[in-house]
């Protein structure tokens, strides 16, 4: 009878254990990891006022998991169609970033203008190469600031290098202005630029500062077909000064050194509550202890 | 003239006076799987958390599920013998001590596993100078402590008639030593009306206070997990859900002590089919409740469709699809069908099935702390993989058994010590019918 119930029992639990979804099967794991494994390289550019910046993430793929690649070299170059030199070589850190600073005096574009610039990681004997370009060509964009009848204005100037070799302006385009805040870059408006490649825009007056008021602001002609990312940025004390209060009693909150008045007395309750019981617990115990001396043993 | 009444103590003599060599093999097997845990410790002390699978994205593992445990089993023990206690439950003589134990046993070791996991064990005193009152942590810091002081107590209260009937008998073979230790510990206790009335009052209310602190405790260590922000941890309901499911593992725990303890000292005389069935159908409405409380958690997760929340339910079912179904599914439905239907019910099959209980529950605090921490809110992306998931170690699992052998071994000692079916019932102090079943 007991080994009736005991295998009734059994297959109960194989059949429940027997529906299974399709999608455990033991095999995905090992088919990510079968998987042939693939680098991959994106190439980040900002074109800034004398330099442009290049940064490079490497990443291995295999199957559905991937993986930053850490002290890979990746190198580095600039091309103008014809001459290509090389910036430098760059080990990855731990993100996988890599990144190259190239002087803007020292890069030559071809006759339109434009520079490729090429991130190459060579491979090694478990990860395959890879390469990736970008091309633009060098501008800048510096700012401006002037007070005109009393009103704060931010002004812009892009300008790029003709075929001769001499500063031009960069018409007809759009510059969005920023302002860094603590987890992100907090956008305070746009200028379109006229065909002399300015634009001005009244500044903002309530954006807080540290406490000398002090503001960062970027400038950035983004995601420009010619141009790629052109970055500009300046400092002005146009902000509202910040000023840190400090309040005169202490407060009590969840994150506050000291805590909430309620949580203080609801645990006072609490533990007086109990540990009132345990004293006359342990009271009573002394009272027997007490009581022994005229009392008779139990046998 | 009367007939002289038996000393009860007789019979359990035996059990106090002698270890057979089975005993002390079991006893030599427990210290050798005690010295691998020792073994184990030094390891982590000397080279640090990098011999468990703890990293920076699973930060609790084993250890804290084992905590989970047995501070679970430990609260169900002083819920059980409270309640028993305190409703003067007829069948509770033989078995209420075994509740006890487990109780105070369990307390001594589930903390030992939150010292295991933190890693500089050298500032543990900041808990107390710089502890926080709003953190979690210090909670269950000022809880446990406080639960210790009162589980120790009840214990105490519970012991001193025994503790009075051992120094009393002499016939009992036993080193001076000991004698002189039930003597102190015994307080004097003769049974006197005065003596009984106190002790009575301060067991009833020591019953009833460990019945409060025992649910308020556990809730505690649930509000740990529910007032952080994380998937699957956020919830209501995980207070009494986490005390629902510690009274249920505790019941299991105890049936098989009952077992253990029938068989190893041939107590089938005091320990019956009777009591395995009452034990059972509490685990039975338990385990009722287990289920009831796990689908309401997971089905209004499941339906709220939270990102999260979607994710970890899917890993549930794909990455820990044994460990959840154990747990939910054969734990939930395995004692409602052995204790359920009255065919099934004996005693080999009831503790097969807190067999099955107990694994189920440690594998459902297994999932409710690694899955929930293996997807967080803000996974880490593109790094180890090594590093995003969980895997015990064998230091884990060596110190995992060396807290289930000290468990084992203490319980062994305590039955040496004291008789584990309590022996004052039948002084005379109590009517005999409700002293042994």
């Amino acid at each position: 009878m007991k080994r009736v119930v005991m295998s009734n029992l059994f297959l109960f639990i194989l059949i429940v254990l027997a529906v299974r979804p399709a999608s455990s099967c033991a095999g995905e794991k090992n088919d990510s990891l079968n998987a042939p494994a693939e680098s991959r390289l994106v190439l980040n550019y900002v074109c800034g006022a004398d330099s442009v910046n290049l940064t490079a993430i490497l990443t291995i793929k295999r199957g559905d998991a991937g993986f930053a690649l850490e002290n890979a070299i990746v190198e580095f170059s600039a091309s103008n169609g014809s001459i290509s030199s090389i910036l430098g070589d760059v080990k990855t850190d731990q993100e996988g970033k890599a990144s190259c600073k190239a002087s803007l005096a020292k890069l030559t574009g071809s006759k339109d203008g434009m520079v490729t610039y090429t991130a190459n990681f060579k491979g090694n004997a478990t990860y395959p190469s890879a390469e990736v370009s970008f091309s633009a060509k060098p501008a800048k964009i510096r700012l401006f600031f002037a007070i005109e009848d009393s009103v704060r204005r931010l002004k812009v100037f892009a300008s790029q290098k003709n075929e001769e070799g001499e500063e031009g302006s960069v018409p007809k385009e759009t510059v969005v202005l920023y302002i860094p805040r603590l987890f992100s870059l907090l956008k305070i408006g746009e200028i379109a630029l006229d065909e002399n490649g300015t634009g001005s825009v009244d500044f903002p007056k309530e954006i807080v500062g540290d406490t000398l008021g002090n503001l960062i602001v970027i400038a950035k002609i983004e995601e420009n077909d010619k141009f790629g990312f052109v970055q500009g940025q300046s400092k002005i004390n146009w902000g509202v000064h910040k000023q840190y209060y400090k309040a005169e009693v202490p407060s009590r909150e969840l994150w506050t050194p000291i805590a909430p008045l309620w949580m203080i007395i609801t645990l006072l309750i609490m533990l007086a509550g109990v540990w009132a019981h345990y004293i006359y617990a342990v009271y009573e115990l002394v009272m027997i202890r007490r009581l022994s001396k005229k009392d008779k043993p139990l046998f | 003239m009367e007939p002289e009444q038996k000393n009860p103590l007789s019979e359990f003599a035996p059990q106090l006076e002698r270890t057979s060599i089975q005993g002390y093999a079991w006893i030599v097997f427990l210290v050798f799987i005690i010295g691998i845990g020792v073994y184990a410790f030094l390891q982590q002390v000397f080279r640090g958390h990098e011999v468990t699978g703890m990293r920076d994205n699973v930060v609790w593992g084993v250890y804290i599920v084992n905590f989970i445990f047995f501070m679970g089993v430990s609260y169900a023990g002083a819920l059980i013998s409270g309640t028993l206690h305190l409703f003067k439950t007829a069948w509770r003589k033989p078995v209420i001590r075994i509740a006890e134990f487990i109780t105070i046993i369990s307390l001594l070791i589930g903390p030992c596993f939150i010292l295991l996991c933190i890693g500089r064990l050298d500032k543990l005193h900041y808990l107390v100078l710089f502890g926080r009152i709003q953190s979690p942590i210090t909670w269950d810091v000022i809880a446990i402590s406080t639960d210790i002081f009162g589980c120790l107590i009840f214990l105490y209260l519970a012991l001193l008639r025994d503790l009075a009937t051992l120094r009393d008998y002499e016939l009992l073979q036993l080193p001076k030593w000991r004698k002189k230790l039930y003597k102190i510990l015994a307080l004097g206790y003769t049974g006197a009306p005065e003596q009984q009335q106190r002790l009575n009052r301060a067991t009833n209310i020591m019953a009833a206070i460990v019945i409060s602190i025992a649910i308020i405790v556990y809730s505690v260590l649930a509000w740990i997990f529910s007032v952080t922000l994380q998937p699957g941890w956020h919830s209501t309901i995980f207070g009494p859900y986490f005390v629902i499911a510690a009274v249920y593992s505790g019941s299991a725990v105890m049936i098989i002590c009952m077992w253990v303890f029938r068989k190893v000292y041939h107590l089938e005389e005091y320990i019956t089919k009777k009591h395995f069935v009452a034990v059972g159908v509490i685990m039975l409405v338990l385990a009722a409740f287990f289920g009831y409380f796990t689908f309401s958690d997971y089905l209004t997760k499941w339906y709220g469709s939270e990102k999260n929340d979607e994710l970890l339910i899917q890993l549930l079912f794909r990455e820990f699809y044994w460990p959840f179904i154990i747990s939910n599914y054969v734990g939930v439905l395995l004692p409602l069908l052995v204790v359920g239907i009255a065919k099934f019910r004996t005693i080999t099959n009831i503790t097969l099935t807190s067999v099955v209980v107990i694994i189920a529950l440690w594998l459902n605090r297994y999932i409710i702390v690694v899955p929930t921490l293996e997807s967080p809110y803000l996974p880490i992306q593109d790094s180890r993989p090594e590093w995003m998931n969980y895997s015990a170690t064998w230091v884990e699992w060596s110190l995992t058994a060396t807290g289930v052998a000290v468990f084992c071994l203490l319980f062994t000692v305590a039955s040496k010590f004291i008789t584990i079916v309590p022996v004052s019932g039948v002084q005379g102090e109590e009517k005999k019918e409700e002293a042994l079943v």
